[in-house]
């Protein structure tokens, strides 16, 4: 192994107790500066959301974590029964909200015939993320996000659907880092050690869609994104070009993703830019 | 008792532009140290505002010369030298990153902060002018010198107080955490290489106030600290929680030190090169 890669593996290593401090920390402090009664967390079933589900467990009381289990048709009934497991270990009660009426129903209603996959898990997220919001607004809670570095970085999510949140503790966390994280928290083995899928449509993996693996993942982006390497610089660290070309084009093609809207600037005081009002 | 001095950290959590609330906390710390013999307090960078102000920077700010905050916090020093972190007016329009040193009702001195990080997260720049003066300030019959965070990092500020007579410097500080894989915070690591450094080739007691709590996303572990002169630590507050570190310090240590260690007598300027 060649002195780099060494040392981006010790980087993306992670002291899992002090993360847990510090992340247990961040929810405690925002729900309480926001005199939130709580949180929301939609379980998938995988291991992003058991992980946020996991801390907010340990920051609040588990009776202020709320947990939604919002299925459709087509989900694999091993994401339910996952997310059952997870809800258990970690003390918190369920709600089951099936989705498949209303997707459906707007689908059915355009009347547009075959809708191509994406646009039916675009929905699908969307509508998931519309529940839990609804839902926070009625129990007076924050919406905890789920996102992880790695698929921020990539945009490897839906835009207002599964990105969208009120705080997300997992956002500075690339996923081998979730990985060792949600195994210091006793997150069921069952779940840590699946293969990740968003389960938008039977038989998904996100390896499989993206066309490499988390770990080359994690690697090319810490190497680009917070050591400033430029894919060709990537390149010659021994990563095979085709995947880090790969990776430096999602990157660039879904950066819009994790910015807030954009504003056409006026006047002087253009909201985020030239009046940028910190939140404690 | 000749020579000593009780110092105090006051390890807080501030809120972002809360100025009143913060206020009484400072207050109440006050009262809590000088329970405790504390003879010098220092609070954290920016104590009295929150750090990370960015458009809210113009809102919070203050005269030294007219401020009501700095008059009650004056009011209750009493004989304790006491230093918080503000934003200050000064003139022609420019604010800055100020600590502000209270005794018995006076302001005794004024530290502005002099380099000022605008890079990654820091956006100091943006919206504070950089101070132009590095002075010393009087503590029990000797020198205090004063930095805030960014400050400590261009090692020739505290050679330049140190070299001047300086035999405590005291650093006000809001340093984001970061967690890595190692035992400890990775924040932690590079702030204690530095300060323990810093103490030891300036040969100098050194005292690390650092803040606690969150804002926007990025947490302050805390972990203030003070440096023996020889670079040991002498004492550490708790990390993640607001923490009062008091601890008594022998100014002779440092004379000592110096004789044995004459890094300062032999610092020279007129060595011919590069700079």
């Amino acid at each position: 192994m060649n002195e780099t890669k060494y040392w981006i593996r010790d980087r993306l290593g992670l002291n899992a107790a002090l993360a847990e401090t510090v992340l247990t920390g961040f929810i405690g402090d925002a729900v309480e500066t926001t005199r939130s009664k709580g949180v929301v967390v939609g379980l998938s079933g995988g291991v992003d959301s058991a992980l946020a589900a996991a801390l907010a467990a340990r920051a609040l009381e588990p009776s202020r974590v709320h947990a939604f289990l919002l299925p459709y048709r087509t989900s694999n009934p091993d994401s339910i029964s996952d997310a059952e497991v997870v809800a258990k270990a970690f003390d918190l009660v369920t709600t089951t909200i099936d989705i498949s009426p209303m997707v459906d129903l707007y689908f059915e209603n355009l009347a547009e015939g075959d809708i191509d996959k994406v646009r039916l898990g675009n929905k699908m997220a969307r509508e998931r993320m519309s529940i839990l919001f609804d839902q926070a607004k009625k129990l007076g809670c924050l919406v905890l996000g789920t996102s992880n570095k790695t698929e921020i970085l990539l945009g490897y999510s839906t835009i207002f659907g599964d990105n969208a949140s009120s705080i997300n503790p997992l956002g500075d966390l690339y996923k081998q880092q979730v990985w060792q994280l949600a195994h210091h928290l006793g997150v069921p083995q069952e779940v840590v050690g699946k293969k990740p899928s968003a389960d938008l449509w039977p038989g998904q993996t996100d390896e499989g869609e993206l066309g490499f693996d988390y770990t080359s993942a994690d690697e090319v982006l810490c190497l680009m994104f917070d050591l400033g390497l430029s894919p060709s610089e990537v390149v010659d660290q021994g990563y095979a070009a085709s995947v880090v070309d790969r990776i430096a084009a999602m990157e660039e093609r879904n950066r819009f993703k994790r910015r807030l809207m954009l504003i056409a600037r006026l006047s002087d005081s253009a909201i985020n830019l030239d009046r940028e009002i910190p939140r404690d | 008792m000749a020579n000593k001095l009780t110092v105090g950290l006051a390890q807080i959590d501030c809120t972002l532009g809360a100025v009143e609330g913060n206020l009484q906390k400072h207050l109440s710390w006050i009262e809590k140290a000088r329970e405790q013999g504390v003879e010098l307090l220092l609070f954290p960078e920016l104590s009295i505002t929150g750090y990370r102000l960015l458009h809210l920077t113009s809102r919070v700010s203050c005269r030294i010369d007219e401020s009501e905050i700095i008059r009650r916090l004056a009011e209750a020093s009493g004989e304790m030298a006491v230093v918080v972190g503000l934003v200050e007016e000064g003139g022609q329009g420019v604010l800055y990153n100020s600590a502000v040193m209270l005794r018995a009702g006076q302001v005794v001195h004024v530290h502005r902060k002099l380099y000022l990080p605008t890079y990654g997260i820091f956006q100091e720049g943006r919206f504070f002018g950089p101070g132009q003066r590095l002075d010393l300030a009087p503590i029990a019959g000797e020198k205090l010198g004063l930095l805030i965070c960014e400050d400590l990092w261009h090692p020739q500020l505290a050679q330049r107080l140190a070299a001047d007579g300086g035999k405590v410097l005291g650093v006000l500080s809001a340093g984001p955490g970061r967690v890595g894989s190692g035992a400890t915070l990775e924040s932690q690591e590079i702030w204690e290489c530095i300060t323990r450094s810093t103490a030891v080739v300036n040969t100098s007691w050194l005292l690390y106030c650092n803040r606690v709590g969150w804002e926007e996303g990025s947490f302050y572990a805390g972990g203030s600290h003070v440096v023996r002169p020889g670079g040991q630590i002498l004492c550490r507050a708790a990390n993640f929680q607001e923490d009062l570190l008091v601890a008594t310090l022998d100014l002779r240590e440092v004379d000592r030190l110096r004789w044995r260690l004459p890094l300062l007598r032999a610092e020279r300027a007129d060595i011919e090169g590069p700079g």
